[in-house]
């Protein structure tokens, strides 16, 4: 590279005409570039990765909004809420005898007359949202960036009109965010309530349908240019880095909207008008893992002795958190280890739902809060559900589309990858279920048993695959949801648990890498462990290959817990002992 | 792009519209072109097969038809005009007839130049609507949504896809009549977009002459209008790959193609696939962005019965070499479920039902049902609703409901008020939802009373007849009903009757052709294949290989449709054959004390039926022996897991324990060979000891049952099953 042109923070469409011209220049011919990229998007991947640009970048949120520049590059980290089809633009087209991109852009450079010379080519329109149950910690790791992107910026003075009021909110932001990036105890107890407030969550969630940008979580239109369909999927949470384009001033036209699309307004300017919802023209994706939203990550392989260390320590939180119940804390480790690595058939392998029995009405406020608070600092998405039939029956659960607005209205269980999700279902009563709570039911209990959510397309529903952690809170087995561990809670105290925030980070790196750890058995204790279940199934006979399936999750997430990527026979032994104590308590 | 000359493309398409021959030899559209000028039909529909096979016109200027459609519809429609025959049958005139011969009069009078404004634009002239249509006869598999790219643009394209919304039909101006108040002339305007701007002054040549500025008045009764509907389709469930969301798209039906499809719809079209660019202030704020719809030309309804099929691409192919192929029957039930271990009778029967035999109407009126019934009763967790829901799956008409779960419709129909209007309305349920298809009902023990006693007619007469609310009537429920089952007390109980564990009243089990139960036994053998299965899901995390790669449910649809054609009948020598088999079942459970089943005269129907089933599957159309033969193990091996229970209960007599434990491995693995190892094995995971074993071999060999080999001491069978 010979140095860019032009300043791919600031300025990213004038890097990716000068690369188009550079292309034109060099004899290409523009119809080539059908569905190709011409170099911008390489120049793009150097700045970022090969030359650390990355942290320069601002990531777009309801804060940050407020003063990025339009046309800038900026990142926006979300998950893929829905998916809005094709969007067929003129991509070259030639001007006098020169020929111009519109490609990252939405509104030409230059005024395009009707010229037979013009390619036609296509976008795909992603609407992304922030991923629901984003805890604060997971999303304050970049708060030191916007520090530095203003210092930054500020020196080169590339951007002359950046107005007063501008730099006002960012100095604003920079200041909020701090107290964000540090979760002191003050900030933890700000989120005790949060059991009470996760309830009305949970029911307005089906309603994000108006984006608003002052309402925090900030959605946001993400236009795709030359990939493979396969690599986006639903649900799975992105980085995008792009142009970010926002139409303040924008004003809808209602009277040609009206008369003109004669009843059919599922436009997505209508719905989606470019005052409210900011695009963002991508030119490199990347799909995040729950390590990825770590605050600071350390990379350095897991070595056995740590790994050993957090172990106990986080056993021995969670062990406090549960009121000194060892074995709840024993299965807790394993059920927060737990997440779906294959599916075989219907199977999904490696999913470890627990239920937690024995929690009365009384005892459940102090433990469910307390758990769930614990949880919150651990995991980087969890959500509180709290099952009444009156939830069940109002709610919507399942996502659907609606085909006036031509939209895939979110619904509760649209949740991404590695969510965590406590299903608190000790306030259920004795009622009556609607057709709708007949629904919601069974589609608890397809979530819970195969990991599938049905998506209502109203002439048919799709199954569409999640791996969302469950925990089920009840005072006797759940039978809506019936969960793949069924364990009586038996406390002994109430404790409350200091936590240091150096604690806290090992614990959430040491949940975050262990659990995509590989894992194997090998044929010898293959053999032992065969045997095993042969002979518990000749003793019980209700024994079932969900129960075995579940022995030998737990005997890998066991091994997974201590570090280790293959089962040894100690582990297993300590699998069936845990098995035994919790038959133990269910007699 | 070279320039084409289109008045030659115009006396190409002369020449094809008036020369193409039909399968008699007889001009195809010039036909057409007379009844449309009789007024018969509006609709001329010209096939892009016809052009690419007719040998006067070079493929070429068909890539061109196909590439540039909207061009060629009016090339065609020109052509059309110069062709178009006189009436050959009288006619009433419409109000737009007096005012086409009064046009025409006036004509000469104003001929004072050319003046193109004056000039009756061809279109308000037409009678006709011209749809080039993309190949239907099904060679090529129509596109999802998502393939049609950008590159189509303009292309005439077939799409399959589910209506999801239709707008009204509403009138859309095609040619704008306008008269001038001053000269009074008629003042034609072409429409060619959605949106237009009308004419205010008056352009003709003496006016503008006259600097007289006419005011122009548009004249709606003179104008040409066309019926214009707007819809939205949306991608087929099997069309979205895994983690996306269907995709849509706008259709225009214009004239004749409105008002036929309804939301909801599974339907094929072809279209040309057309951007609409932005106009106005639109466009200024979204850039360069066009919309895009498909100009539907043809409408094809997708039909979801056999008897609709249609077979695309390689499948006819496929079928034929199948058909070819001696283990059909195998390949196809191991193909159904691939993934549930086992069960390969169960899996046979089901394709039984898939198949089905063909319906009988008796001259007196009297029908006999061919759908197969079939009632799978067992244990929990032994894949009972795994199976029911692949079977929904392949059948191309499949409700799957539960006996509980069905909403206040029930099983089979309601009369219903409506909230808005308060009629009384008539609502279908599953079963009458899954007509000419297959019904699967799990938890068929739980189902209400109601359902139950309705289900009885459905079974057999197939119809749901209800006398409600002041509606009489009778809806047709043409399905095979599948219906999965608990033992009374959740488990089978083998300390209490087959009746006492059957929960269900004789007179419903009796319209099963199968009841089949699936025991969950306590066998060393099958659990440890479970723990096996499971290991090696866990540690591969994949199901274990299968051994043979099961066909694609498309496939086995395909082949179903095919041989669901054909009637097999029963020859007259089988019908002693098949009298004697029935009396030697009743005779048998005449014997017992405890029966499994109850043998009636629908047993004999059901022997008939599944032979019949099995005979199509072998694309036969006479029943053989060895199918009735099939159709009878069948039925035996439905109650098998229940015999050997049976005899494990008893336990009496280890010698004749001994015996039939060898019997029915014989049986199983359907070899007269069981080798005395082999048989060792067998019988000491049930309890038994080799001087057990010993002793039963001498004893049925000295009743010839069986030959013992003298030094291996392995088992042959004397006679076969």
């Amino acid at each position: 590279m010979v140095g860019v042109a032009y300043d791919c923070l600031a300025n990213p469409l004038g890097a990716v005409r000068s690369t188009f011209e550079k292309a034109i220049a060099s004899g290409s011919d523009p119809a080539s570039f059908d569905g190709r990229d011409w170099g911008a998007v390489d120049l793009f991947r150097n700045f970022l990765y090969d030359d650390g640009g990355l942290s320069q970048v601002p990531i777009l949120n309801s804060a940050s909004i407020r003063w990025v520049q339009p046309n800038t590059l900026v990142r926006f980290r979300g998950m893929i809420q829905d998916m809005l089809g094709n969007e067929f633009y003129v991509g070259a087209y030639k001007d006098g005898s020169v020929w111009r991109t519109n490609k990252f852009t939405d509104v030409p450079q230059f005024p395009v007359d009707s010229t037979p010379d013009m390619r036609l080519w296509e976008r795909r329109m992603l609407y992304c949202t922030p991923v629901p149950g984003q805890n604060s910690w997971a999303e304050s790791s970049n708060a030191v960036m916007y520090a530095s992107m203003e210092s930054g910026t500020q020196q080169k003075e590339k951007r002359p009109r950046v107005d007063a009021e501008a730099t006002d909110n960012m100095d604003y932001d920079v200041s909020d965010n701090g107290i964000e990036g540090s979760p002191s105890t003050k900030k933890l107890k700000e989120n005790g309530h949060s059991t009470q407030q996760s309830i009305t969550e949970g029911t307005s969630s089906g309603m994000i349908m108006a984006p608003d940008v002052n309402s925090g979580s900030l959605p946001c239109l993400i236009k795709i240019y030359d990939c493979l369909e396969s690599d986006l999927k639903l649900n799975e949470v992105f980085e995008f880095v792009g142009v970010f384009t926002f139409d303040s001033e924008f004003k809808e036209d209602k009277d040609e909207s009206d008369d003109f699309t004669n009843g059919f307004s599922e436009d997505v300017l209508v719905h989606l008008p470019p005052n409210k919802v900011p695009r963002l023209h991508c030119f490199i994706h990347r799909k995040l893992a729950v390590h990825d939203f770590l605050p600071c990550s350390p990379t350095n392989e897991p070595k056995p002795n740590l790994v050993k260390e957090i172990r106990e320590a986080l056993l021995r939180h969670l062990t406090a958190v549960l009121g000194n119940d060892g074995i709840a804390a024993n299965f807790m480790l394993l059920h927060l280890l737990s997440m779906v690595y294959s599916r075989a058939g219907t199977v999904a392998v490696g999913k470890l739902s627990l239920n937690l029995t024995c929690l009365s009405r009384e005892s459940a406020p102090v433990f469910g809060t307390q758990l769930g608070l614990a949880l919150k600092n651990l995991l980087p998405f969890t959500q509180c559900i709290s099952l009444t039939v009156d939830y069940l029956n109002t709610a919507s659960l399942a996502p659907r589309k609606d085909y006036e607005t031509s939209r895939l209205i979110t619904g509760a269980l649209q949740l991404a990858e590695g969510s965590h999700v406590i299903f608190d279902e000790t306030r259920l009563e004795a009622g009556i279920l609607n057709s709708v709570g007949v629904e919601n039911a069974r589609l608890l209990k397809t979530l819970i048993e195969l990991q599938k959510v049905e998506y209502d397309f109203k002439f048919y529903k799709l199954d569409m695959p999640a791996d969302i952690q469950m925990l089920v809170l009840s005072e006797g087995k759940s039978n809506i949801l019936p969960a793949d561990v069924v364990l009586p809670f038996h406390p002994s105290s109430v404790a409350s648990a200091e936590v240091t925030t150096e604690a806290l980070e090992a614990w959430r790196w040491y949940l975050a890498t262990l659990r995509s750890l590989p894992h194997s058995i090998d044929s010898e204790l293959q053999k032992v462990i065969e045997n095993d279940l042969v002979a518990a199934r000749q003793e019980d006979r209700t024994l079932g290959t969900q129960d075995f399936s579940r022995l030998l999750t737990m005997g890998r997430l066991m091994s997974m817990s201590f570090g280790e990527t293959s089962l040894s026979l100690e582990h297993w032994q300590m699998v069936k002992e845990l098995e035994r104590l919790r038959r133990e308590r269910l007699k | 792009m070279k320039d084409i000359n289109f008045s030659a493309e115009k006396e190409l398409a002369k020449d094809f519209l008036s020369n193409f021959p039909d399968s008699n030899g007889e001009p195809k559209y010039m036909r057409i072109l007379q009844q449309v000028a009789n007024r018969k039909f509006r609709a001329i529909e010209i096939d892009i097969e016809d052009l690419f096979s007719y040998a006067e016109l070079d493929e070429e200027f068909c890539n061109r038809v196909q590439e540039n459609t909207r061009r060629y519809i009016g090339i065609f429609a020109d052509a059309i005009d110069e062709l178009m025959p006189e009436p050959t049958e009288a006619f009433t005139d419409d109000d737009h007839d007096i005012l086409m011969t009064q046009r025409s009069d006036d004509v000469p009078e104003n001929m004072d130049g050319p003046d193109p404004h004056q000039k009756m634009p061809p279109e308000i002239k037409r009678y006709f609507e011209v749809y080039i249509r993309a190949s239907s006869s099904g060679k090529s598999k129509p596109y999802a949504i998502r393939e049609v790219k950008a590159s189509h643009i303009g292309q005439l394209v077939r799409i399959s896809g589910i209506v999801t919304r239709c707008s009204d039909v509403k009138p859309l101006m095609q040619v704008a009549v306008y008269t001038c108040e001053e000269c009074g002339f008629e003042i034609y305007q072409e429409v060619t977009a959605r949106v237009f701007m009308p004419l205010f002054e008056c352009p003709s040549r003496r006016c503008i002459t006259n600097r007289t500025k006419g005011n122009l008045i548009l004249q709606l009764r003179a104008s040409k209008f066309l019926k214009f509907q707007e819809a939205k389709i949306q991608e087929l469930a099997e069309d979205v790959p895994k983690g996306h969301i269907p995709r849509t798209m706008t259709v225009h039906f214009r004239g004749e193609l409105t008002r036929k499809v309804a939301p909801g719809d599974v339907v094929k079209l072809s279209g040309i696939f057309l951007p609409i660019p932005y106009t106005g202030f639109r466009a200024m704020r979204a850039g360069l962005v066009a919309d895009t719809y498909l100009e539907a030309m043809s409408i094809t309804h997708t039909k979801k019965k056999y008897e609709d099929y249609e077979l695309i691409g390689d499948e006819e192919e496929q079928v034929a070499r199948l058909a070819e192929d001696g283990n059909i029957y195998e390949k196809l039930a191991r193909s159904l479920a691939p993934e549930i271990y086992g069960h390969e009778d169960i899996k046979k029967a089901l394709l039984l039902l898939l198949v089905g035999a063909p319906h009988r109407k008796l001259k007196d009126g009297m029908k006999i049902r061919g759908d197969l019934h079939i009632c799978l009763m067992g244990d929990p967790g032994v894949a009972k609703s795994q199976l029911l829901k692949h079977i929904i799956n392949v059948a191309p008409r499949g409700v799957y409901t539960t006996g509980k779960g069905s909403s206040g419709v029930g099983l089979t129909a309601a009369v219903q008020k409506d909230p808005v209007t308060n009629e009384m309305v008539l609502e279908g349920g599953a079963l009458v939802l899954a007509d000419m298809g297959i019904c699967a009902i799990d938890e068929f023990d739980k189902m209400d009373e109601l359902d139950r006693t309705a289900i009885h007619e459905v079974m057999e007469q197939q119809t749901v007849s209800i006398a409600k609310a002041g509606i009489t009537t009778s809806l047709n429920a043409r399905t095979a009903v599948l219906a999965a089952a608990n033992p009374a007390w959740g488990r089978y109980d083998l300390r209490r009757t087959p009746a006492e564990n059957i929960n269900l009243p004789p007179a419903l089990l009796s319209r099963f052709d199968l009841l089949w139960l699936i025991l969950d036994r306590a066998d060393m053998d099958s659990d440890l294949e479970m723990a096996r299965h499971v290991v090696y899901v866990h540690q591969n995390k994949e199901s274990p290989a299968l051994g043979f790669t099961p066909l694609e449910p498309s496939v086995i649809r395909a082949y179903i449709s095919a041989v669901r054609r054909l009637s097999p009948s029963v020859p007259q020598e089988l019908e002693e054959y098949i009298a004697s088999a029935y009396s030697s079942i009743r005779q048998e459970e005449a014997k017992s004390n405890a029966p499994h089943s109850y043998t009636t005269v629908r047993t004999l129907l059901s022997i008939l039926r599944i032979s019949a089933a099995i005979a199509r599957l072998r694309h036969s159309e006479t029943v053989a022996q060895s199918d009735v033969d099939e159709a009878l193990r069948l039925m035996h091996m439905s109650k098998f897991s229940l015999y050997s229970d049976d005899r494990q209960k008893s336990g009496l007599d280890p010698i004749g324990d001994i015996y039939s434990i060898l019997r029915d491995e014989s049986e199983t693995t359907g070899k007269q060979d069981v080798s005395y190892a082999h048989a060792l094995n067998l019988i000491s995971r049930k309890g038994y000891s080799e001087a057990q074993l010993k002793q039963c071999l001498e004893e049925y060999a000295n009743i010839n049952v069986w030959q013992i080999n003298p030094i291996s001491f392995d088992i042959r069978f004397i006679d076969a099953i």
